[in-house]
């Protein structure tokens, strides 16, 4: 839990960078470009083992972009499942014995998204492109729908809203996250060696559903912001 | 004036406080998600694989709040 905090100096203002994440950011990345470089390797008509398996999971995007974004819901794909893929690798890297590396000043490495940067950074993301989206797909009327008094008090609410969708989508997935981790280390103390393994296999439990939730609550935002009415 | 050990006895305090409150909600969120599971499932028992996905994506929502609070708690300890 602790961060291995690097401090930058540039031009007199201290920056702190975690480089722990910093290194899992990478590794996680790394782990989701060599898969879809070797799954896209060899494709063939007739599918092999891999190209199956990478078939069925863009069969997912696929299908939950159908049924929850309205009008050219495909070119979402892109974001979506880098989203999803990129935080199911950095949940399940919470698992894996890293903690056996010591960093110095106390740090330790575990799942990058137990760090609030990273989750704030993916959560701003999803901000910039659904407001571009929407921006796009009814110009000026994204923001005011109609010229009126209820007009003018829903174009407020969503201006509130685009404050605390990304806010509750970082903190969501930080917290869950780093409750896991926290919750593992209780039990650490509790009993070694036995009790913390049901709650591990509960966080690869956890890992999945909360990329999940992160991959539909960007479909909702994207479907709401370019589809025809709220 | 208070002094810093009572400050820092009254934030735990109120790090207990919040993540009992915060917890009391999501459970009954959870809770009203499993009852609507139930219902479904014992209507209709061929939808059960697709209401638990819904169930799973419901609850994690709802899980979210106490989560919240744990940051506030969490926050709070430091004091």
């Amino acid at each position: 839990m602790e961060h291995w905090i690097y401090t930058l100096n540039l031009g007199g203002h201290a920056i702190s960078i975690n480089l722990d994440t910093i290194f899992t950011m990478w590794f996680a990345m790394a782990v989701v470009i060599i898969f879809g470089i070797l799954a896209t390797r060899n494709l063939s008509l007739v599918p092999g083992k891999l190209q199956a398996v990478s078939e069925s999971i863009m069969k997912f995007f696929y299908g939950t972009l159908d049924t929850m974004v309205e009008n050219d819901n495909r070119k979402h794909v892109p974001l979506v499942a880098s989203l999803f893929l990129f935080i199911v690798t950095a949940n399940l890297m919470g698992q894996l014995p890293l903690r056996i590396i010591h960093l110095k000043n106390g740090g330790e490495l575990a799942s990058p998204t137990n760090d609030i940067n990273l989750t704030a950074a993916m959560a701003i993301i999803v901000l910039i492109y659904y407001v571009f989206m929407g921006i796009r797909a009814k110009g000026p009327k994204f923001f005011l729908h109609e010229l009126s008094f209820t007009g003018i008090v829903m174009a407020l609410v969503e201006l509130l809203e685009m404050f605390t969708r990304p806010l509750s989508l970082a903190i969501r997935l930080f917290a869950n996250i780093f409750a896991g981790e926290i919750l593992v280390s209780i039990a650490l103390g509790g009993l070694a060696y036995f009790l913390p393994l049901p709650i591990m296999l509960f966080e690869i439990l956890v890992a999945f559903i909360q990329a999940t939730v992160f991959m539909m609550l960007t479909i909702a935002y994207i479907g709401s912001a370019t589809g025809e009415e709220h | 004036m208070v002094d810093t050990a009572t400050i820092s006895q009254m934030a735990h305090l109120g790090a207990g406080i919040a993540i009992g409150f915060g917890a009391v909600g999501a459970g009954l969120g959870i809770g009203f998600a499993t009852k609507g599971l139930m219902d479904a499932v014992s209507r209709q028992p061929e939808v059960a694989g697709k209401a638990f996905g819904f169930f799973l994506l419901g609850a994690a929502l709802s899980e979210a709040c106490a989560l919240y609070a744990f940051v506030i708690a969490f926050l709070l300890l430091d004091k």
